[in-house]
């Protein structure tokens, strides 16, 4: 069964008569990573916007695990069931890499004993060790925010991720590393993992990829 | 609870922004401190003054109303005032059965001449000696340092001395009030034993000591000689330069001499039984008899039961050209004048301070909400509800606040007495300075309510003013501080709230990025 159901999906800007998507239906499965690919304006980020829940589409549904994303609270549906790791990281820098990933478990309302320890772990599996893990955002690289970002939503352990561009700012090791990361996690921990990219190298990672055109998936 | 553990690291990690806003906060606290503890003091002593106020109030004739009632009309008003006679001691105590009425006091006032024997005190050229050939008619009333006495019944020469005679130590407000004291012996009998007490002035003048005895005469007829044995001498802290336009020795402060009522009013009997009336040249009729007035003096215990006893006497039989006065009243609501005139200030300054720190606050978190728009884009993105977000920035601004009104109250506090008493003394310098200014303008430098008293011209008595407050910073003005902390709080995160509802983070990251 699909995590995550696109139905008719269509999608156009506010005031603008054309549409950016044009009814699409997919459906996304766990232990996949999927690649949407496409040229810049096709609606990569707009469609990753939609998967995450920060925009709402204007034709048709997305379902999470067989439920209407309308039907479940926006907030809670990105602050435990889908991980959304953005291009640009959006990281909080007065915090430090540790402070970022406990303010994700925090936003879960779960109650977890030690939330600096699961942090850790979380810190630890992107390859963070503990001194960087008291570092505050701006005083680590771009490969290391990338991690902190996605050790961000590791460490609720949503059913879906979704990438944007999540390479983008890195160099070929640091990329590699990353989609090494996405791989066992949806090999080994039965995740749904999503990317955004246009890359060609970060689609040979996944198992599938979609490519975006003229409103299209194909 | 994560809410407020971000709260504080965010913090202490923008101290220059959070240092600022509590600058602002600190500023409002001191200010609204100093306003409320004002305020709050004023009210409290107003109350302590009010509570410790008893008034006392006599009957006499409503001069103003027989005023209006006669207009121009001169020999109206001279009949009016003939109609109009003093009320008796047995009216007086008629009046004092009422409820309202906690006690009541009278005396009785002659106006007696010296004899070789023992001589009245002068010190001044301004003193009219009495000619007990002369048929000069003088108002006695004049003058006369102790108001509301009616005036005399009568016509008669004016004496040396002033004789009192009190029925009780309670009427006998300035020794109670501390401007008399006895020095030497001990008061008279209040029983009608001719026992006296008189002046140390009087006492030295004369080599006059307890035990020895006084003769003093009756100004209508020299023949009538009284004989009052000295059991006081007292000491007052009036003297003659206290007393404005002397038209007499008797009006010198030295030549007060105290008796009881029974004594003196047993004097003023005897007199008028042994007394004959003649006509002089006028067509006047002219009696020998000792004049005497009778005053009456009725305490209460709260404003309350003086208003009401006001409203009741008309219902007890108190014609209408009478009416009931206190000077203790108005003296008092005098006195507070200065306090009030701060505790508005402190209004207004209090009002002035926090609308201006409101909207500097204001303005100062709609800044800082745009410079954390990025902020707001990333938390509601992963997953915090925007009140949630809203919340942790007013529970940041709330700590800064509280914070700084605990520093500003404190220093509020020290600063609150100083600032009060120097602004309540220039309130009442102000005051002094109308007062005076105004005495001035009606040609009275410097007079008392002597002269007005007398002449019925409404002149303010010397206030007391309230000359220091307690500016105390208690728990209601820390309660009614917190309670502005709260507000300016709330109030000046409304327009952040406002800025957070409607971002959209999607915008903002996608801005940003």
């Amino acid at each position: 069964m699909s995590i995550l159901k696109l139905e008719n999906l269509t999608y156009s800007y506010d005031g603008s008569k054309n549409s950016i998507l044009k009814g699409i239906s997919r459906e996304f499965e766990k232990g996949s990573i999927y690649a949407i690919v496409g040229k810049s304006g096709e609606g990569k980020t707009t469609t990753l916007s939609l998967l995450s829940g920060l925009t709402s589409p204007s034709e048709g549904n997305i379902y999470f695990d067989g439920q209407n994303l309308k039907n479940i609270d926006k907030y809670r549906y990105r602050n435990t069931m889908v991980g959304v790791i953005f291009q640009g990281y959006n990281l909080l820098p007065q915090l430090t890499a540790e402070e970022n990933v406990v303010l994700s478990l925090d936003l879960t309302g779960k109650k977890i004993r030690n939330k600096k320890e699961v942090a850790r772990k979380a810190l630890l599996s992107v390859e963070l060790d503990n001194e960087k893990a008291k570092r505050r955002i701006l005083k680590l690289s771009g490969g290391e925010q990338q991690r902190v970002a996605i050790a961000r939503t590791l460490c609720y352990e949503p059913d879906i991720i979704l990438a944007d561009e999540p390479t983008g700012n890195l160099d070929n090791d640091t990329g590699d590393g990353i989609m090494n990361i996405f791989k066992k996690l949806a090999r080994e921990e039965n995740k749904c993992v999503i990317i955004v990219t246009h890359s060609d190298k970060v689609a040979s990672f996944a198992d599938k990829v979609i490519t975006l055109k003229n409103g299209l998936m194909v | 609870m994560y809410i407020i553990k971000n709260a504080m690291k965010n913090i202490s990690r923008s101290l220059g922004r959070n240092i600022l806003i509590g600058i602002i906060a600190f500023v409002i606290a001191i200010s609204s401190t100093v306003a409320l503890s004002i305020k709050q003091s004023a009210i409290s002593a107003e109350e302590e003054a009010l509570k410790g106020l008893v008034i006392t109030a006599s009957i006499s004739v409503d001069r103003q109303k027989l005023q209006s009632e006669a207009g121009t009309d001169r020999e109206l008003m001279m009949e009016l005032t003939n109609s109009v006679g003093i009320l008796s001691l047995e009216e007086l105590q008629k009046y004092a059965t009422s409820e309202y009425v906690s006690t009541f006091n009278y005396t009785i006032e002659s106006s007696v001449a010296e004899n070789d024997e023992f001589e009245a005190y002068t010190e001044t050229e301004e003193v009219v000696q009495a000619d007990p050939t002369s048929n000069t008619k003088i108002d006695t009333n004049i003058g006369v340092p102790h108001t509301n006495l009616g005036g005399f019944s009568g016509i008669g020469q004016q004496g040396d001395f002033t004789v009192v005679g009190y029925n009780d130590e309670p009427g006998m407000s300035d020794f109670i009030n501390g401007q008399n004291k006895i020095t030497d012996g001990s008061i008279f009998n209040f029983t009608a034993d001719y026992t006296c007490i008189i002046s140390d002035t009087l006492a030295v003048y004369n080599e006059i000591g307890i035990g020895d005895t006084i003769t003093i005469k009756n100004p209508n007829l020299e023949t009538e000689i009284y004989t009052l044995t000295v059991s006081g001498i007292y000491s007052s802290t009036l003297t003659s330069d206290d007393v404005d336009l002397k038209f007499s020795a008797a009006q010198d402060p030295a030549n007060q001499i105290y008796t009881s009522y029974n004594t003196l009013s047993l004097l003023a009997a005897t007199s008028s039984e042994n007394a004959t009336v003649s006509t002089n040249d006028d067509g006047v009729e002219v009696t020998t008899a000792l004049r005497s007035t009778v005053a009456g003096v009725y305490s209460f215990s709260n404003i309350e039961n003086y208003e009401s006893f006001k409203a009741s006497l008309t219902s007890m039989g108190l014609g209408e050209y009478y009416s009931l006065n206190s000077s203790d009243l108005s003296n008092y609501e005098n006195s507070l004048t200065p306090i009030k005139n701060l505790s508005d200030f402190a209004d207004l300054f209090l009002v002035l301070v926090l609308g201006i720190g409101g909207v500097i606050l204001v303005v100062l978190n709609i800044f800082n909400i745009r410079e954390r728009k990025y902020e707001v884009g990333v938390l509601t993105a992963i997953g915090m509800k925007k009140f949630k977000v809203a919340l942790q920035f007013m529970t940041e601004l709330f700590m800064v606040t509280f914070l700084a009104i605990i520093f500003g109250t404190i220093a509020g506090a020290f600063l609150s007495v100083p600032i009060a008493d120097k602004l309540l003394q220039n309130q009442i310098t102000a005051q002094e300075t109308t007062q005076s200014q105004q005495e001035e303008n009606f040609g009275r430098p410097g007079m008392g309510g002597g002269l007005g008293g007398g002449l019925g011209i409404p002149v303010e008595e010397d206030v007391n003013y309230l000359d220091s407050i307690n500016a105390a910073t208690d728990v209601s003005v820390i309660a009614q501080l917190m309670g502005i902390g709260l507000l300016l709080t709330v109030i000046s995160s409304l327009g952040a709230i406002v800025f957070i509802v409607r971002f959209e983070p999607l915008k903002i990251l996608s801005n940003r990025n």
